[in-house]
């Protein structure tokens, strides 16, 4: 990934992470406020149930005492007083006193606690009045909560406990109404809220049990099934704690309700829990609100990426166009042209760093071109030695023979016929060598360029094996043996073929050579991530450091009678080929040399 | 055993009638009675036994037909339609000699053959024939011992009255009074019998109106709207602390529970028996029913057997919890109850707490898909055999009794406590039928069979 790339990732990333910071905190506000709203008006509605609950309670308890003080009820406990009475006859009296005060429930009861009349269960006349341990302690007192149980059901209610004494014996009158949903109903909800009641009787949960007030509106009834209720109505009656819970409805977030859950206890020790009051809290508006932020968090965002992208495309490349160059400068420094150079714009670090890079440039031009002048004149210094050195053989002889024809001429000159033959063919003997010498040099300047075509190199190499096989094992000299290595995956590659088996050659004599006393000989081809590779070892005596350094010299040689031009024809060949090749030796163990070639060569 | 019915039944007449003749005037002719009642019988046809037996339907049916013979307040048999009768040919064979110039109520006149056909329509397995103005029946004599008190108190059963069954489907009787219209189940409007046999009924017409609640029918009293109604049991004190005049039967009302179908296990008995034992049946008497009724443990009230008290009917909750306990599986029955009927509900509901004290399970129910029901079976006949096969083929049990050759009270005993051991059905109380009227409504009697008589009523102040 470029500078300039890695550039805008950063500035695009920042810019994201801003804006998702931005939208994450309006979103928590929000949260925050409308969790706060509700908590508001959730307990507002429970104050406003408390205070119906209270005004019920009132009423009902008016009512008991209304019945408690009337002509029936006082003429009953009379006659009923401290005498074996005979009740049958008031059996009917609490349905006909429940119907005149509007109550829905009304229980006449003795003073041992056994019911007279019941105007809800009328068959209970004579049964005990259960749900009380203490009427005497609930007389006067306030209305209170009671799960009525009737002939297959029970229902909630608001009760209220008066005495009517006649003498020493009391009759209790057992007033209440029902808590369902015209109770429920008379709470003043705001359209997005609702209450619920449910009534906690059995063990388990059931859905008849819940009172929903607008069961038959459209935000109650199959799409809110009341079964959903049943974790938080078990969550309740399990930690007996207010409770609150998200209920959702359908796949909308919108149609979300979050209910708040409190438990509602009836008299006695152990104040059981006989109701649950459900108040629940569209979240509709706070999802739209949140729907709204989400979009236009989604559509500022998305503006300010953009931006950003582009301004931060507009400062990156401002910032990292003299890097390019700078970059750019340096490869092809790298890539040879030593010429190059980057235009120096203001003064910042990054101009520093440009105007630096220049002048290294020209140092290193310079100093390139001095080593190329220095290695020059040490070229053409060895190439002086060695034409000395070359041309100094043939030219004693010639200089003795011609030195020997004139003394011949003059002393001897009976023998000079016989001096100047074999004169003759002497010069003739030297002069061809001289030509000789003369042609390798041609040679050596008039290297061919190489015909690239696709080669398969293993059967190059197997060739060259072949042509020196029989040359290996010579007399009078120990054996060399031969090891053929080759990589069978290797594909062919664009070579010349011609030139690729001289340069095999040249390495193959060159290891023979250095192997006087035999060793072993290896030819290796091997699969490189972009080369193939030919690798040719010997186990002879091994190479110096320096020779290893100046083995590809023209004209150098660590042998008594080479050339020194066949490390270099091969040094060239290999160039030609876009390939290099190296020498690794250790004095003593072996020198292998390494070619490696470009598969695309010449494709480019 | 008779003897003590008919005597409670005498006493208890001539008290009424005692009282009734003192306050009353010379009969008028005229007027328009307006009766109402709880029963709503689909058909007046006094032999089609798919309907339900009740004291209104068979108040009905004496208005519009009349039976060979009647039985009087004392137990005799009286004639009616047959002027006499006497053995023919032998003491399975007896001969009823009709009375001559009796006409149907379409103006024919009644013959040997449509009173023997009306009574083979009635009874299939009789063999009834016509000879001459006499109607003979041949009684099968294989299996029973038919003493002429049998087959006559079975003639006088209501639903062996002679109807002449038209092509129409209409129907025709002797009674006093003829059939204008007929809203099935609904609605009856009778007018005189001009041409009665008995003499012309002074009322000019009575329209009744079927299907009311005994509180309906009060209401109705009160305001006027009817002046004859029925009472429930649980109203009678209170009905009588008004001006009302009451008349009463003796217990002869059977409420009891039966079960709908036979016990699968003696299991399945024991915990019918558990039931039986759970039902405080004393305190429902005092409270629900306001002492109206006699508890009883047997189907045939005592004043008819002799030995009703013998069957126990106080409630033993020990012992009921016993045989639950003895149990492995306990049924939840569903009790049907008369929806119309208040007293009923509350009779069902109070069964049902009696019951879950005994570790039982009972819910009552209007449906009719029950598994007990709580059922009133008006008694048949003075004569414990008749009214216990009429009341085993009213509860649909598959065995009748059948009347052994020596009708003697162990047998009779025996008979009825084998049927109790079916525990099919649970005796609770028998109970009396009371009829209450108007001020201005005089004249009217109680039948001997429970059922009411206005064939000889008047209206005081006739209305027009």
């Amino acid at each position: 990934m470029t500078f300039r790339r890695k550039l805008l990732l950063v500035f695009t990333l920042t810019v994201i992470l801003s804006v998702a910071a931005v939208a994450w905190l309006v979103q928590a506000v929000t949260r925050n406020a409308f969790e706060k709203t509700e908590s508001e008006r959730t307990a507002t509605l429970v104050a406003q149930f408390q205070r119906e609950f209270n005004r019920r309670g009132d009423d009902v308890a008016r009512r008991v005492s209304s019945i408690a003080a009337s002509d029936p009820i006082v003429r009953m406990a009379s006659a009923l007083n401290g005498t074996p009475a005979d009740s049958a006859e008031y059996f009917d009296l609490a349905r006909s006193m429940a119907e005149s005060h509007q109550l829905d429930f009304l229980d006449l009861v003795d003073e041992r606690g056994v019911i007279i009349s019941s105007a809800q269960s009328p068959a209970k006349f004579g049964y005990p009045e259960s749900a009380f341990d203490n009427l005497a302690g609930l007389n006067q007192q306030g209305a209170f909560l009671k799960l009525e149980e009737l002939q297959d059901s029970s229902a909630l209610g608001l009760f209220a406990v008066r005495a009517t004494r006649a003498g020493d014996h009391p009759v209790y009158v057992i007033g209440g109404r029902r808590l369902d949903k015209t109770f429920l109903s008379a709470l003043e909800l705001t359209p997005d809220m609702r209450a619920l009641l449910y009534e906690n009787r059995g063990d388990r949960f059931s859905a008849d049990q819940l009172i929903d007030p607008g069961a038959s509106g459209p935000a109650s009834g199959e799409n809110r099934p009341a079964n959903r209720f049943q974790p938080l109505i078990d969550a309740v009656r399990r930690d007996d704690r207010e409770m609150t819970a998200v209920l959702r409805w359908s796949s909308d977030q919108a149609d979300e309700e979050m209910f708040h859950a409190i438990p509602l206890r009836g008299v006695g020790k152990d104040r059981p829990l006989l109701a649950i009051l459900l108040i629940g809290n569209s979240r509709r508006q706070y999802v739209e609100l949140r729907r709204r932020i989400r979009d236009a968090v989604l559509l500022a965002g998305g503006a300010g990426i953009i931006l950003a992208v582009l301004l931060s495309s507009w400062a990156a490349a401002r910032v990292t166009r003299p890097v390019e160059r700078l970059a750019q400068a340096a490869q092809d420094v790298a890539g040879g042209n030593w010429n190059s150079s980057v235009e120096v714009q203001g003064h910042d670090e990054v101009a520093q760093l440009a105007e630096s890079f220049n002048r290294m440039t020209s140092e290193l031009l310079a100093q390139k071109q001095r080593l190329v002048q220095t290695e020059r004149v040490a070229a053409w210094r060895e190439l002086a030695r060695r034409l000395a050195h070359e041309l100094k053989n043939p030219l004693f002889p010639l200089q003795l023979t011609v030195e020997n024809l004139i003394r011949a001429r003059t002393q001897s000159p009976e023998q000079f016929d016989e001096v100047f033959g074999e004169s003759s063919k002497t010069l003739l003997a030297e002069i061809s060598n001289l030509k000789g010498i003369i042609g390798r040099f041609s040679d050596f300047s008039k290297m061919p360029q190489p015909q690239l075509r696709p080669v398969p190199v293993n059967e190059i190499v197997t060739a060259v094996h072949q042509l020196f096989q029989a040359q290996l094992p010579a007399p009078g000299r120990a054996a060399i043996t031969c090891c053929l290595q080759l990589d069978e995956r290797l594909d062919p590659i664009l070579a010349d073929a011609e030139l690729l088996h001289r340069v095999l050659s040249n390495l193959v004599l060159n290891a023979m050579d250095a192997m006087p006393n035999g060793g072993a000989l290896t030819l290796r081809t091997r699969n490189d991530a972009s080369n193939a590779v030919i690798e040719v070892g010997d186990t002879g005596t091994g190479l110096t450091r320096e020779e290893c350094e100046r083995i590809f010299t023209p004209y150098y040689t660590s042998k008594q009678h080479g050339t020194g031009l066949g490390l270099a024809i091969v040094q060239s060949v290999v160039s030609d080929h876009g390939g290099r090749i190296s020498v690794l030796s250790e004095p003593g163990r072996g020198t292998t040399f390494v070619i490696e070639l470009p598969k695309n060569a010449g494709r480019g | 055993m008779k003897r003590f019915g008919w005597q409670w039944l005498a006493a208890s007449s001539l008290l009424i009638g005692a009282l009734a003749v003192s306050a009353e005037t010379r009969p008028q002719f005229g007027g328009t009675l307006h009766v109402a009642m709880h029963a709503a019988p689909s058909t007046l046809d006094p032999a089609d036994r798919t309907v339900p037996d009740s004291f209104g339907r068979r108040g009905l049916t004496s208005l519009i037909f009349d039976t060979l013979v009647n039985v009087d307040d004392s137990g005799r048999v009286k004639p009616a339609l047959a002027e006499s009768w006497q053995p023919a040919g032998g003491a399975q064979h007896w001969q009823f000699r009709l009375r001559h110039g009796v006409q149907f109520q379409d103006g024919t006149p009644l013959t040997a053959e449509v009173a023997a056909s009306s009574l083979r329509f009635a009874n299939p397995s009789w063999s009834v024939r016509a000879e001459g103005d006499a109607v003979v029946i041949d009684r099968d004599t294989s299996a029973q011992d038919v003493s002429e008190s049998d087959l006559l108190a079975e003639l006088a059963l209501k639903r062996n009255a002679i109807v002449k069954r038209n092509a129409d489907g209409s129907l025709s009787g002797t009674g006093p009074f003829r059939v204008t219209e007929w809203e099935r189940g609904s609605r009856l409007t009778l007018v005189a019998n001009e041409n009665c046999w008995q003499g012309r009924p002074f009322l000019d017409s009575i329209e009744i109106e079927f299907g009311k609640s005994f509180r309906d029918q009060m209401t109705a009293l009160q305001m006027g709207k009817a002046d004859f109604v029925e009472i429930a049991p649980d109203q009678i004190h209170r009905v009588s602390q008004d001006s009302h005049r009451i008349v009463t039967s003796p217990p002869m009302e059977l409420l009891a529970l039966v079960f709908v179908r036979d016990a699968s296990s003696p299991e399945e008995k024991s915990v019918r028996e558990a039931l039986g034992w759970s039902v405080d049946r004393g305190s429902i008497r005092d409270v629900l029913l306001q002492a109206a009724g006699l508890p009883t443990g047997s189907i045939l009230p005592t004043w008819i057997s002799g030995y009703g008290f013998v069957f126990p009917s106080t409630a033993d909750l020990a012992k009921a919890r016993q045989l639950r306990g003895q149990a492995h599986s306990v049924p939840n029955w569903k009790l049907g109850y008369d929806n119309g009927d208040s007293l009923d509900r509350l009779l069902a509901e109070r069964i049902a707490l009696n019951a879950r004290d005994a570790g039982l399970s009972v819910q009552p129910i209007v449906s009719s898909a029950s598994d007990v029901r709580l059922v009133r079976i008006p008694l048949t006949s003075f004569d414990p055999w008749i009214a216990l096969q009429e009341l085993e083929s009213e509860v649909g049990l598959s065995g009748p009794v059948a009347a052994p050759k020596a009708e003697s009270v162990e047998n009779l005993y025996a008979a009825e406590q084998s049927l109790l051991a079916t525990r099919r059905v649970i005796p609770l109380f028998h109970l009396p039928v009371s009829y209450t009227s108007a001020v201005g409504l005089k004249g009217w009697t109680l039948q001997p069979d429970g059922a009411w008589d206005l064939s000889n009523a008047w209206l005081e102040t006739a209305k027009p």
